[in-house]
């Protein structure tokens, strides 16, 4: 079977993993294929102007180098500013490095790593730097470490693979500038329960002998064991410097925290907050509350409950002819405070002409919903609402509806259609939306 | 139909939470031979008329149960696994959402080594129609008849089979497979049953943009699945680079279209549908066409 891994990694190193495996279209390749991983194009493919929009926990590379160091990995030596003048008490010899700490990609290219000379020349670049907005995402600090002597950069990476179903590393020879036209990227499944062999059989696939073997291999066999106790969807080393004296340091690193873990990681409590800043209003409001929302551009609100009736709904709005407003998940098994904070956030887009709620109960018992929309209706009587209804508890629901005098819809086409047909109704001047 | 039946012995873990209280009575009303709860602590009690027990271990010995619905919280979930198959269970079916993927990947590890099956996590169950109907489907929704139905989703899952009732074709077995990136049984494993079930003569799959499962299953079917396979894509209009709820549910740098996916289940011989009423009736046409045949 043919098995490629001719891995397009990035053009320069800041760009991170946009670790998109190119392969053939077999069944049995799909190991490779996804070596991309968990989310295969969000979590990896740092497609740079992208991954803002993707709810998860990225970390700047001061705290993923903290981590790293945190867990036995050699990182330079290193002090965060936040203010140019810091740097005069920085004693690490120049030249520096100096490196803006932002979410996005392309860091480099954007001018975002410098290497100034003298204190002088530093401050003066720091103010710069510091002022840098690289694709969006604003610099939080700045990073101060030497410059090191490089004698060879290679790749190092753990995801958890998607179609293999357990975690793999992603590794190259060859690092940083030049890896994008690397032929020798390796990707080894990393078996449970994980032994020490696994790195070194790693490093040995590398191409690597002697005391760098077991060097690189135990920097492997940390990085996965961090990936592991801290329940990452990433723990990504680029690149991985061999310096003239032979240390093997973490030069830049990635690290991605999965979402669905961080409440039992105590060492990430409050991150989150911290790291939405890119988000939108509504947007940060909605993940907090756990629901999923998308804003998009057109005036009918929808509102359902799982992802693929969301999504089936959105394009049903739009294979009618409407514009969706937004994507709203609110998830299964959402109580009535839940629906009506999904309600109240909807309810706030101010492009929301007509809300469309489509929610068939499984999990979801629909006598939830009923009271969250009861309870959302005597609030904002003159909104436009749609509301489709069906499954565990509708009869419970729909005694509950009749006294509101809202119509429910029994069949999804017709509600949709009925949305639609509202949202092109013109509003008049100065009406509350 | 698939897996289960109205012989399939099940128990409960987490049988006295909420949702698994509310859940255990549900299935228990619709005549799934529901045999007892799991709940450390609670061994000797009884929920819904069924006994309740400390561990799977005992549940299995005392009931002869070979299947297991979990309805345990996230960080728990592994265990909760892990104590089933230990127990000799050898289906799982995982409700739980949420489950960190470590977690499950470590879990579906143990079930490969034993040789069991596990559907979930994050999905709504599997239903046989008039049968068995083990995790949270509506089981008025579903009627028994020809289709075989698999998907990633749950509530389009309940839309579709709605529009497949309404329109006279009923289910042989409808398999949520769940959502998440990483999972019990995939598309190919659950297409390779309803190929050999000779209940089932047509089959829908339900798939979403993000990831390649619905490609791979795509070139599965060509090679090994004669019987008629319907397909339904949904987030065919989402933008670009946002998630769509799922885990994998995104297109980003042109992977993971719903037109990638769609041009996929041409190419091998599967009917697209856009709509789920449309699914429905491509259902209808497959059958009038294996009818002539």
């Amino acid at each position: 079977m043919f098995f490629s891994t001719k891995l397009k990694l990035p053009k320069y190193r800041r760009v991170r993993t946009d670790v998109q495996l190119q392969l053939g279209d077999d069944m049995a390749v799909r190991s490779a294929r996804s070596a991309g991983a968990m989310r295969p194009e969000s979590r990896i493919g740092r497609a740079t102007a992208e991954r803002r929009e993707d709810w998860t926990l990225d970390l700047y590379e001061y705290e993923a180098k903290r981590i790293f160091q945190d867990h036995g990995i050699t990182v330079p030596p290193s002090v965060r500013i936040t203010k140019p003048e810091e740097l005069r008490k920085v004693h690490l010899g120049w030249p520096l490095t100096l490196k803006c700490q932002v979410l996005s990609g392309g860091r480099g290219k954007a001018g975002g790593i410098k290497f100034p000379k003298d204190l002088k020349e530093g401050e003066a670049i720091a103010k710069d730097l510091l002022q840098l907005t690289i694709k969006g995402s604003k610099t939080e600090s700045l990073l101060v470490e030497p410059r090191l002597s490089i004698a060879r950069e290679l790749y190092l990476a753990v995801v958890l693979d998607r179609a293999q179903g357990c975690p793999i590393f992603i590794a190259s020879a060859e690092g940083g500038v030049e890896i994008e036209s690397s032929h020798n990227v390796v990707t080894m499944p990393i078996p449970y329960p994980f032994h020490p062999f696994v790195g070194r059989e790693l490093a040995q696939k590398l191409g690597l002998s002697g005391s760098l073997l077991t060097k690189v291999a135990d920097v492997a066999n940390k990085l996965y064991k961090l990936f592991e106790s801290k329940d990452l969807d990433l723990a990504e080393i680029n690149p991985l410097v061999i310096t003239e004296g032979e240390d093997v340091i973490a030069l830049d690193g990635k690290i991605t925290v999965n979402d669905d873990s961080i409440h039992r990681q105590k060492y990430f409590e409050g991150w989150q907050e911290k790291h939405l800043s890119d988000l939108s209003h509504l947007e940060q409001r909605a993940k907090l509350a756990d629901l999923n929302l998308v804003e998009l551009d057109g005036n009918i609100g929808i509102l359902c409950n799982g992802a693929g009736l969301t999504m089936a709904t959105m394009d049903m709005v739009k294979a009618f002819g409407g514009e969706p407003g937004n994507f709203l998940d609110v998830g299964g098994g959402g109580d009535q405070k839940k629906t009506l904070t999904a309600l109240e956030i909807v309810n706030e887009n101010p492009k929301v002409q007509v809300i469309l709620l489509n929610i068939l109960g499984g999990i979801t018992a629909c006598d939830e919903v009923a009271g969250a929309l009861v309870e959302f209706m005597a609030k904002h009587p003159e909104r436009t609402m749609i509301v489709r209804l069906r499954g565990n508890n509708q009869d419970k629901a729909e005694q509950m509806l009749a006294k509101s005098g809202l119509k429910l819809f029994p069949d999804l086409e017709e509600a949709v259609k009925e949305a639609v047909a509202k949202s092109k109704v013109k509003q008049p001047v100065g009406a509350k939306a | 139909m698939i897996l289960v039946n109205k012989d399939t012995k099940v128990i409960v873990q987490g049988a006295t939470g909420k949702m698994g209280s509310a859940h255990t009575k549900r299935m228990i009303e619709y005549g799934t031979k529901i045999v007892g709860g799991v709940t450390p602590g609670r061994g000797g009690s009884d929920i819904h008329g069924v006994p309740v027990f400390d561990t799977v271990a005992e549940a299995v010995q005392k009931t002869g149960a070979t299947c297991s619905v979990i309805f345990v919280p996230p960080y728990l979930a592994l265990d909760a696994g892990y104590e089933a198959l230990s127990g000799g269970i050898t289906l799982l079916v995982l409700i739980t959402e949420g489950m960190p993927p470590q977690d499950t990947a470590k879990l579906v590890a143990a079930v490969k080594a034993k040789g069991a099956k596990l559907i979930g996590p994050n999905c709504p169950g599997i239903i046989t129609p008039g049968e068995s109907l083990i995790g949270i489907l509506p089981g008025s929704i579903f009627k028994s008849g020809p289709i075989g139905m698999v998907s990633k989703s749950g509530t389009l899952t309940y839309e579709i089979g709605l529009a497949l009732t309404d329109a006279g074709q009923g289910q042989s077995t409808c398999v949520g497979v769940g959502g998440d990136p990483v999972k019990g049984l995939e598309y190919p494993e659950v297409l390779q049953m309803f190929e050999n079930d000779p209940q089932t003569e047509v089959i829908v799959l339900i798939g979403e943009i993000g990831g390649n499962a619905e490609e791979e299953a795509a070139v599965f079917i060509k090679k090994n699945i004669k019987k008629p396979v319907i397909a339904y894509i949904a987030g065919q209009t989402a933008p670009p680079g946002k998630r769509m709820g799922h885990a994998g549910a995104i297109v980003s740098g042109g992977k993971g279209t719903a037109q990638s996916k769609v041009e996929a289940f041409e190419a091998a011989g599967v009917k697209v549908a856009k709509t789920p009423n449309e699914v429905a009736q491509k259902v209808g046409e497959a059958r009038k066409t294996l009818t002539r045949a």
